[in-house]
């Protein structure tokens, strides 16, 4: 269950949360499941399979004893024909015979492969009936008749014929137990190896499917530590445990970004602070033309041509206009704005935030020189946030040179879509030991109230969100040049992370 | 009778404009410089017995005017214009030997009061404020 209750409605959510459940959980079941079944089915089929064979072992028993006693009557009918003794004996074991078959014709007839019923019990039946006859004639009689010729040929054949169906019969069960103790045997195996490959894909899967999305996660944290706040989206078709993870890391990002925000803003209003000497002396300029101007109208007027009154009049509407801007261009930078994306005019935004300082480095003494390349192309971007980012880097530059010191701001195109704007500066430079450390939140070498150590971090923070990088050159004592990389057109659109905000007539 | 020379300078065009003429009507002879760095040489060339200087300029500021003056002619009354003025700005002024200071915005009575206190200094008598 969740609950909201500190935002609205937030699409990245309904997002991560709009789709299908298909938890680690139910997929775990369901492979142990499926494991379980199939156990189930190869041991119920190993027990029938089993249990036939026994039956067929029984089947087979029945025919070996059936045959085993036609064997012994043609045994004392043999006797019969060489000594004319024992043929009490053959008609006894064909009754045997005959016996067992009687007993066990209904279970045969269920169990037994099929057999030729009809013939073999006629001939059994020829067969006893030949011995029968055998009976009331004395040997002797026998011998001499001519008949015996024929009964012995007929109980030779139908007692041969019994014994060759019967064992036929027995030796074709020997062969199907042995197939199915064949079988038996195998199916383990074959199992076995099935099972095999089943569990490494399996493995395989599940471990996908955890590693993927924690692969996604640190992927996740990795940007965001670059200062990328873009919301996680939905990358998988189901949702399962790590969305819990996923719609968390949302409301985190979401907290981040209103910190981040509320840092860049009171930063920046540091920064203006800090100006204040520069804006002062750059107002009071016009303010001062105008005052002259005006005094010099009401000391003079009836003195003065008319050509006069218009000159100084216009330079008073021109100083007004010049103050306006003036005040225009700080407040355009202080107001608090919501971010926006938009196209901007590179060049005119490093001017501008060039004026903002121009000021304050000639109250210091410095010079700052404008090199931009024309025609640059046009990049999306927050237009306070990236003046924020070079006036950052030219107060910097500041506080590291001395009187007569140079800061340059360099702008030019880079293949592959790129612009780089560098910020350098002839100052103190930055030693070795610390450089690693200077976009680091609260990173310092200025006294207490001089520096807060927040102007690189917020930097830093600013490109990143603008897909862009910030890198820094120095030599201690020499120089220190700080370059941004900004994308433009179409790799920008990919980097940038403007998403969430409904465009306000950018285009 | 000997006019107090007055140099005048600003890099905004419309200070020199507006304050010549009523520096001339107390009886100054004025010259008006908007490069502070031609001004030096003037400096250097002719000494000056007052000097009215802008002190935040491209290249050469008021306090570098300051001290030229002063190198020359260590009598000369230096009076800094100042946009912004910081109390360490006004202590060099003042260590280096800036006769007075003078923040923007001014009204043009108030240099001409400051411009007659330093020539009555000096002792131009008939300057004054009419
Ligand atoms: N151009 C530079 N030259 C020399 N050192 C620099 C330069 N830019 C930054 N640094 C070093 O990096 C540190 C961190 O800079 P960062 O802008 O983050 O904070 P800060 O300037 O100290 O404080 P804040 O920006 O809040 O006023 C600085 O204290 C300074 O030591
Ligand atoms: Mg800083």
């Amino acid at each position: 269950m969740w609950f909201f209750n500190s935002t609205p409605t937030h699409d990245e959510r309904d997002d991560l949360l709009g789709r299908p459940s298909f938890n680690f959980r139910l997929q775990i079941i369901l492979g142990f499941f499926t494991f379980f079944i199939l156990s189930v089915v190869i041991t119920i089929g190993a027990m029938l399979t089993i249990s036939r064979i026994e039956r067929k072992i029984e089947t087979v028993s029945t025919w070996e004893r059936f045959l085993y006693n036609i064997e012994q009557a043609r045994r004392w009918e043999k006797n019969y024909f060489l000594y004319g003794t024992n043929l009490d004996d053959a008609l006894e074991s064909t009754a045997n015979a005959q016996a067992i078959l009687n007993e066990n014709l209904h279970y045969l007839e269920q169990m037994s492969i099929p057999w030729p019923k009809e013939e073999l019990m006629r001939d059994l039946a020829l067969y006893q009936s030949s011995l029968k006859m055998l009976a009331p004639i004395s040997l002797q009689e026998f011998n001499t008749a001519d008949g015996r010729m024929a009964v012995e040929a007929d109980l030779r054949r139908y007692g041969a014929q019994v014994v060759t169906e019967a064992a036929a019969l027995a030796a074709k069960e020997h062969e199907l137990i042995a197939k199915w103790l064949n079988i038996v045997q195998k199916v383990p195996v074959y199992f076995l190896i099935f099972l095999f490959f089943l569990m490494i894909y399996v493995a395989r899967f599940l471990s996908l499917r955890f590693m993927q999305p924690l692969k996604q996660l640190v992927q996740h944290t990795q940007r965001i530590a670059k200062g990328d706040f873009t919301p996680v989206k939905p990358a998988r078709k189901y949702r399962d445990e790590f969305t819990t993870v996923e719609v968390a890391i949302n409301r985190m990002l979401r907290e981040l970004e209103s910190r981040q925000n509320s840092l860049i803003e009171s930063h920046k209003l540091r920064a203006v602070g800090i100006l204040t000497a520069g804006v002062a002396h750059e107002l009071n300029n016009p303010l001062n033309n105008i005052m002259l101007s005006a005094h010099s109208l009401l000391e003079e007027y009836d003195e003065l041509s008319k050509d006069e009154h218009t000159e100084m009049i216009t330079d008073i509407i021109q100083e007004t206009d010049r103050s306006r801007a003036i005040v225009h261009n700080l407040l355009d930078f202080t107001r608090e704005n919501k971010s926006v994306m938009q196209p901007l005019d590179l060049s005119l935004l490093l001017n501008e935030t060039a004026k903002l300082a121009f000021n304050q480095a000639r109250v210091r003494g410095v010079a700052i020189q404008l090199d931009i390349e024309p025609e640059l192309p046009a990049i999306r971007g927050d237009r306070q946030q990236l003046k924020q980012v070079f006036l950052n880097l030219v107060l910097n530059a500041l506080d590291a040179v001395n009187k007569g010191g140079r800061i340059q701001l360099k702008a030019r195109k880079q293949p592959n879509h790129r612009i780089i704007v560098e910020v350098e500066d002839n100052g103190c430079g930055i030693p070795p030991e610390v450089l690693p450390n200077i976009f680091d939140p609260f990173f310092t070498t200025k006294p207490v109230g001089k520096g807060t150590g927040l102007g690189l971090s917020v930097s830093h923070g600013i490109i990143s969100n603008h897909g862009g990088r910030i890198e820094v050159a120095s030599e201690q004592g020499r120089y220190s040049r700080f370059t941004v990389t900004l994308p433009w057109g179409a790799t920008q659109t990919a980097a940038t992370s403007d998403q969430r905000q409904p465009q306000e007539g950018a285009s | 009778m000997k006019r107090p020379t007055v140099l005048l300078i600003d890099d905004e065009p419309i200070v020199g404009q507006r304050l010549k003429g009523t520096l001339e009507k107390l009886g100054c002879e004025v010259d008006v410089f908007q490069d502070p760095g031609k001004a030096l040489d003037r400096i250097r060339e002719k000494g000056f017995d007052i000097i009215v200087t802008d002190v935040m300029m491209p290249d050469v500021n008021g306090i570098q005017i300051l001290e030229a003056a002063k190198a020359v002619n260590a009598d000369a009354k230096v009076i800094i214009i100042t946009g912004f003025a910081t109390s360490d700005l006004a202590r060099e002024c003042m260590e280096k030997g800036a006769f007075d200071m003078i923040a923007k915005p001014f009204k043009p009575s108030d240099l001409r009061s400051m411009v007659v206190r330093a020539a009555t200094e000096m002792g131009f008598t008939d300057i004054q404020e009419r």
